[in-house]
């Protein structure tokens, strides 16, 4: 099995959790990460932005949104 | 996620609705709309800004109806829909011109010269959901600000990807790039994000997060 270190494990951290990896490869990953407690905190936030930025960004349609696009619909209808 | 999200049997497809809308019935067309623009809505928001985005969502539909009969079914209807939504917002960022923006290249991971990690992560998994740590509107505006400030190739990729969580290959076909391409662009972007989202804790409650990078 290859040994990693942090900087590799962090470059292929995107395609391992999109399952592209080889086996191989997966496994060096977690050997490395289970070792690291630096790269365990490292994924976990990896991990992580997404869902904070996804939920910080989070919106509603305006009303006035919806009221313009509705009368925009009525128009359309023969 | 899948983008199309309708249960068989208990509400028409948005294949079927989108059949129907381009045979002139315009209820399917109300129903389309009334299904989508809360995403159409959010995606502008992410790509562009909330200013921008009720003149680009009403632009998409525009389009949406002009083109419907043009959908023949080989993608799916929201990806279909999506590509149009992103190319409105894409068009409306060209037109406008790229502003500068500080560059979040300083929230890259750094590393020693053996390619160990040069400090401890923050743990943003638990400040992020700590009141005390990340107030709620702070956090979305400064979200807004982080996303804004990614390379624009960059941002595209990551806010179709990983905000409005739609497939890697959904998003290959939207920006017309291989998946892999997506997926570094999405990496990139997640590295500076995070990098910056740490720096943000960091700067609330100095090293509580769990250290300097």
């Amino acid at each position: 099995m290859k040994e990693l270190v942090c900087v590799s494990g962090v470059e292929l951290l995107m395609d391992y959790f999109e399952g592209v990896l080889s086996d191989e490869m997966r496994l060096a990953i977690d050997a490395h990460v289970a070792s690291c407690p630096k790269c365990t905190a490292f994924v976990a936030s990896y991990r992580a932005t997404p869902r904070i930025l996804r939920e910080a960004t989070e919106t509603t349609v305006p009303e006035e949104l919806q009221a313009s696009l509705k009368t925009w619909l009525r128009s359309l209808e023969p | 996620m899948m983008v199309s999200p309708s249960a068989p049997g208990l509400e028409p497809s948005d294949a079927s609705l989108a059949a129907r809308a381009a045979a002139g019935d315009t209820s399917a067309f109300e129903a389309l709309v009334e299904r989508f623009q809360p995403r159409v809505y959010r995606l502008a928001c992410r790509l562009t800004n909330e200013n921008d985005a009720p003149d680009l969502v009403q632009e998409t539909f525009l389009q949406v109806y002009r083109h419907l009969r043009s959908f023949r079914g080989e993608a799916q209807f929201g990806t279909w829909l999506y590509r149009i939504a992103t190319n409105v917002c894409l068009m409306h960022r060209r037109a406008l011109g790229r502003r500068p923006v500080e560059s979040l290249d300083q929230f890259l991971p750094s590393f020693t010269e053996d390619g160990r990690h040069a400090a401890m992560p923050a743990d943003l998994q638990s400040a992020s959901t700590a009141d005390d740590v990340f107030d709620r509107q702070l956090l979305a505006a400064k979200a807004r600000d982080g996303i804004a400030r990614l390379p624009e190739l960059y941002r595209d990729a990551f806010v179709l990807r990983d905000l409005e969580d739609l497939p890697t290959s959904d998003v290959a076909r939207i920006l017309d790039i291989e998946p892999a391409t997506v997926r570094q662009r999405v990496h990139r972007a997640r590295l500076m994000l995070r990098g910056y989202l740490q720096h943000l804790v960091i700067s609330q409650h100095g090293t509580r997060g769990g250290g300097r990078s």
